[in-house]
């Protein structure tokens, strides 16, 4: 990547930058949040004895496009938290079940492009009318009366927001374009403010702002070369706060520091000690159990008493609550996620799990007692209802979702010209298991179904929202069975097995890596997540060390070639 | 009554920069994935922008006072073959159970049913569309993923009659949160607008003038200016990346200029067709016992779209009812349609009902076509309008006994009021090539591979 930092433009700019990082940045700084009670712990790695990562061609990388979140939180960082963002009409498609990795692959359709040119337009005019969003976007005196100040004054707005949106320096002739629209518009418009938002919204609309452009300095780098540094300082702010670099990361790709390994472990811990990198983890786990779906889920009320939207809603946040608890609060073995006596409950997530309410209102954590049913992640209402049907469970669904997202095997699809009918529930076939014996029984559906459906029948005892339950139509339930060789009485002792199965780890640091770099991992890089794997393996398998080594793998620091 | 758009009109801001891409180069972007082939002289024809003299009459001469429409209905996860196949051919068939809401219709529509998708069933729900609608076959990925090779049919038709109007295409659903499957080629969706205030808005809110109504906004040039600073990105952006991701650039680009030709015929006097009354803002479509009431947004979505086609807003409409796969728990059933498809025992008494509902809201859209007067008939005599599924039974997967469905005559090109019956398992890409013939568009193929065809269904032409 070229940016003409020895010329005099980019001095101007740094100027600006500097003046900048003294005012409005530290202002900023002061409104966050303590972070104390969510970070406990130093990462200390200590795995300087492992051989260093083996040396690999890095697959190519893609263009990625802004997932609706990350455009909504990049304004917001970049404009300020009380910014408000309209919708964009432009769906995330899941790639290997992300959207991260889809968005290497997926483009703007007219739809997609007219909201979001609605967006800059309505974020452009609360960033000018907004005292509060102005003093951080605005370093200038615009509104003065020599026609020169002023002009000096629209370029340095551009430049400023400029280098936060496009999260690098701009160019030359970029700068000057957009400083041109936004004389032209304030011409016309007879406003200067009005003028600046022009400039700012075509800015917001530039693929230089929707999307991130992943190159090496030379652009040809079939045998690894590091990312240019304001690359490198991009993704390494969307995967720890799935939102655009602050002004400190950008300074550092400035100086150089970016450059070296030390300085991107630096970054990268300030990223991992700040409160945001709770929203780059939950993120990833919002993605990877596709939690997002619980936001339009629905159930059938006829048939659920305890169904709304927003049990869908607290539900979801559990799940969350519990990650958060375990990998920022207590830093321990990510496995804890499958076999958790730790529940966040709601009195309405209460009443759904047969408990006593903790609290009157919001959430409360509960430690359970040995004899109830609910253990970690596969007790969770979120994940039993996304992997259910609107009225009824499904042993094939759980079972899909545990093997395919939780163990990252590969489900082939049903052949075609198969009867799928099931029998309905009567006589002597009355629970799941007796109804889906035809599965397992015809060979043209028992290849896959013997894989997916003994672990979903596991879940039986718990309903289409997650309510226990000990009979189905009357029959009692059997939960027992094996998955890969090693066998389960219920669905707790199936969490066990699932905790223990080698590949579950395996999966969580492919899917990391996947999650990270916005790309499947080719076959040649193979090595590097058995590296990973490795490191993670002596890191008690800790999530947040995870992260730190996987940015100081060249998985994450080294370019491809242009895809 | 026609709309134009001159080459002066586009540059009246005489402070906008000169774009340097052409509508040319943008057609060939759409048209580089497209399963259609046409010739190049014809394409020059119909391109309004930098004709002149007599190349830009004859376009005027082509664009009538009431030019032909292309509609696409689709509903998701099947259909039932034994339920739906008409008894009788030619024009003494009789509706089947699954056809008898279009029954009164009989007359406006065409049945067509035996013909095969050919393009290898690898990908439940996915190949059979992939098939019909872009003539090639899907593309799969990891953990359920899929997209498409080319354009779907609608957007191949959009790239050649789609920009006379405010909206080269629209896409509506009624299903809420769907997909669609309408596509500008790999992973470029046009996801359909599903929220029927929401389309509403967007068509009939504060960018519908009537004439002699309001000025015009001196912002909406400006919006031009700044949509041209972003296409300088683009392109210098483009110099830097490989193959793949220009292709999805190129689609961006695409997009990009459909909005500024649309912010330049904003600031032209609308010319509003007798037919185009504006409607009421449509009130929400409430649950009702926690399911979606999918016919009434039908309903409400199939008003919009028949005025948004009289208004000659877009003269490419493809509406979704739900989407392939779709689990969405309907009116009067106990499981979500597509568990009840694989699930429901015996003769799927629940799975007819919802596929009866989708005919239902089929024929409430084609009711509203033809309500709508156009010169000496019907805006239904100038639509094609195809309605098909995904798969020819939802149990089964199957793509064969695809089950099919014309209405509108295209202005006299297709024929209407029989039942087709191939006997052969013929290709639809025979069908696709007649309905985009029957748009005025000479094609001279449709597909590649097993769904290549040179010839159309000779059977449903006039």
């Amino acid at each position: 990547m070229q940016f003409p930092s020895s010329t005099s433009y980019a001095l101007n700019y740094l100027i600006v930058f500097s003046v900048v990082c003294s005012g409005c940045i530290e202002a900023r700084r002061t409104t966050l949040e303590p972070m104390s009670e969510l970070v406990s712990t130093e990462i200390d790695s200590g795995l300087n004895d492992l051989p260093s990562a083996p040396s690999v061609p890095p697959g190519s990388t893609a263009l990625r496009r802004l997932t609706r979140t990350q455009y909504e939180q990049s304004l917001k960082s970049v404009f300020g938290e009380t910014v408000v963002v309209p919708k964009v009409s432009e769906p995330d498609i899941p790639e290997a079940g992300l959207f991260s990795v889809g968005a290497s692959s997926t483009s703007y359709s007219p739809r997609g492009i007219a909201s979001l040119e609605e967006a800059a337009y309505a974020v452009a005019q609360q960033v000018v009318s907004t005292d509060e969003l102005k003093s951080r976007a605005i370093p200038c005196d615009l509104e003065t009366e020599s026609t020169e100040t002023r002009v000096s004054c629209i370029n340095d707005i551009m430049a400023l927001n400029g280098l936060r949106l496009w999260r690098r320096p701009l160019k030359e002739d970029e700068l000057g374009r957009l400083v041109s629209l936004a004389n032209q518009a304030t011409e016309v418009l007879n406003d200067p403010w009005q003028g600046v938002s022009f400039g700012l919204a075509a800015m917001m609309q530039s693929p230089n702002f929707l999307y991130r452009l992943e190159l090496a300095p030379s652009q040809v780098s079939a045998d690894g070369e590091r990312f240019d540094p304001y690359a490198l300082a991009t993704r390494l702010s969307f995967f720890l706060w799935n939102h655009s670099p602050d002004d400190e990361l950008l300074e550092a790709a400035d100086s150089g520091i970016l450059d070296t390994q030390e300085g991107l472990k630096a970054q990268a811990e300030r990223l991992m000690a700040s409160p945001q990198f709770k929203f780059g983890l939950e993120q990833f786990f919002i993605e990877k159990l596709k939690l997002y779906e619980l936001d339009t889920l629905r159930k059938d009320p006829l048939q659920f008493d305890h169904y709304s939207p927003e049990l869908m809603r607290e539900a979801r946040e559990e799940t969350l609550r519990l990650i958060d608890y375990y990998v920022l609060e207590r830093d321990s073995d990510l496995r804890e996620l499958m076999t958790s006596r730790e529940h966040f409950l709601t009195p309405r997530l209460a009443a759904l799990y047969g408990v006593p309410a903790p609290v009157q209102d919001g959430f409360r954590r509960v430690t359970l007692p040995e004899e109830s049913p609910r253990l970690g992640l596969l007790s969770h209402a979120s994940l039993l209802s996304i992997n259910a049907h609107p009225a009824a469970s499904s042993a094939t669904l759980r079972g899909r979702f545990v093997r395919t997202v939780l163990l990252c095997q590969e489900i082939p699809p049903p052949p075609p010209g198969v009867d799928t009918a099931i029998p309905e529930a009567s006589g002597n076939t009355r629970t799941l298991r007796d109804r889906v014996a035809e599965h397992l029984t015809n060979p043209s559906c028992a290849g896959c179904h013997k894989l997916l459906d003994p672990i979903g029948l596991a879940l039986e005892n718990y309903d289409a929202i997650g309510r226990w339950r000990e009979r189905d139509n009357g029959a009692l339930i059997d939960a027992s069975g094996e998955l890969d060789g090693v066998s389960y009485e219920d669905p707790q002792s199936l969490s066990q097995v699932v905790r223990e199965h080698p590949e579950f780890t395996s999966c969580l640091v492919k899917s990391v890596a996947q999650y990270a770099t916005g790309r499947l991992i080719t076959d040649e890089e193979a090595p590097l997540l058995q590296d990973l794997n490795t490191r993670f393996e002596r890191l008690e398998f800790r999530l947040k060390p995870l992260f730190l080594e996987l940015v100081l793998s060249p998985l994450f620091y080294n370019a491809g070639a242009p895809k | 009554m026609i709309k134009l758009c001159p080459r002066s009109s586009m540059d009246s801001s005489s402070f906008r920069h000169k774009s340097r891409f052409s509508r040319r180069s943008a057609l060939r972007g759409i048209l580089g994935g497209s399963a259609i082939t046409v010739g190049l002289p014809w394409l020059e024809s119909i391109a309004p922008r930098g004709l002149k003299g007599q190349a830009l009459s004859e376009a005027r001469a082509q664009l009538s006072n009431s030019p032909k429409r292309f509609a696409m209905f689709f509903w998701g996860n099947g259909c039932q073959p034994d339920r739906w196949l008409p008894n009788g051919d030619g024009e003494a068939w009789m509706p089947s159970p699954l056809l008898e809401p279009l029954a009164h219709l009989r007359n406006e529509i065409a049945v067509i049913s035996g013909m095969e998708v050919k393009v290898g069933n690898i990908e439940a729900h996915i190949s059979g569309p992939a098939g019909f609608f872009t003539g090639k076959q899907a593309i799969v990925k990891g953990g359920g993923g899929w997209t498409f090779q080319g354009p779907t049919i609608d957007q191949q038709v959009a790239a050649l009659i789609g920009g006379e109007t405010l909206y080269r295409s629209l896409e509506v659903g009624a299903e809420p949160n769907m997909r669609g499957m309408s596509m500008n080629g790999p992973d470029s969706h046009n996801t359909p607008e599903s929220d029927p205030i929401a389309l509403y808005e967007r068509l009939f809110g504060a960018t519908f003038r009537e004439p002699g109504e309001g000025m015009v906004d001196p912002k909406l040039a400006l919006r031009q200016s700044a949509l041209d600073a972003v296409m300088e990105d683009m392109h210098s952006l483009k110099s830097r990346l490989g193959n793949h991701d220009k292709a999805r650039l190129d689609q961006h680009l695409t997009a990009v200029r459909d909005l500024e030709l649309r912010l330049a015929r904003l600031q032209e006097t609308p010319i509003l067709r007798e037919a185009c009354i504006k409607p009421e803002r449509p009130s929400e479509v409430s649950l009702v016992e926690g399911r979606v009431q999918l016919e009434a947004r039908a309903q409400v979505m199939a008003d919009l779209s028949a005025i948004a086609l009289a208004c000659d807003l877009t003269r490419v409409l493809s509406f979704w009812y739900c989407d392939p796969l779709s689990n969405l728990l309907h009116p009067n059933t106990n499981s979500g349609h597509h568990q009840l498809t694989h699930d429901e025992p015996g003769d799927q008494p629940q799975v007819t009902e919802i596929i009866m509902s989708a005919q239902r809201s089929l024929a409430y859209f084609i009711e509203r076509l033809r309500s709508i007067p156009e010169g000496e008939g019907t805006l239904l005599d100038q639509c094609a309008l195809l309605a098909t599924t995904d798969v020819s039974e939802g149990k089964t997967h199957q793509i064969d006994e695809y089950p099919i469905l014309l209405a509108g005559q295209a202005g006299g090109a297709l024929k209407m009021g029989h039942h087709y019956r191939s006997t052969t398992k013929e290709n639809t890409s025979h069908l696709a090539l007649s309905v985009v013939r029957a748009l005025g568009i000479p094609a001279s193929s449709y597909g590649e591979d097993e769904a290549f065809v040179e010839s159309g269904l000779s059977a449903v032409e006039a």
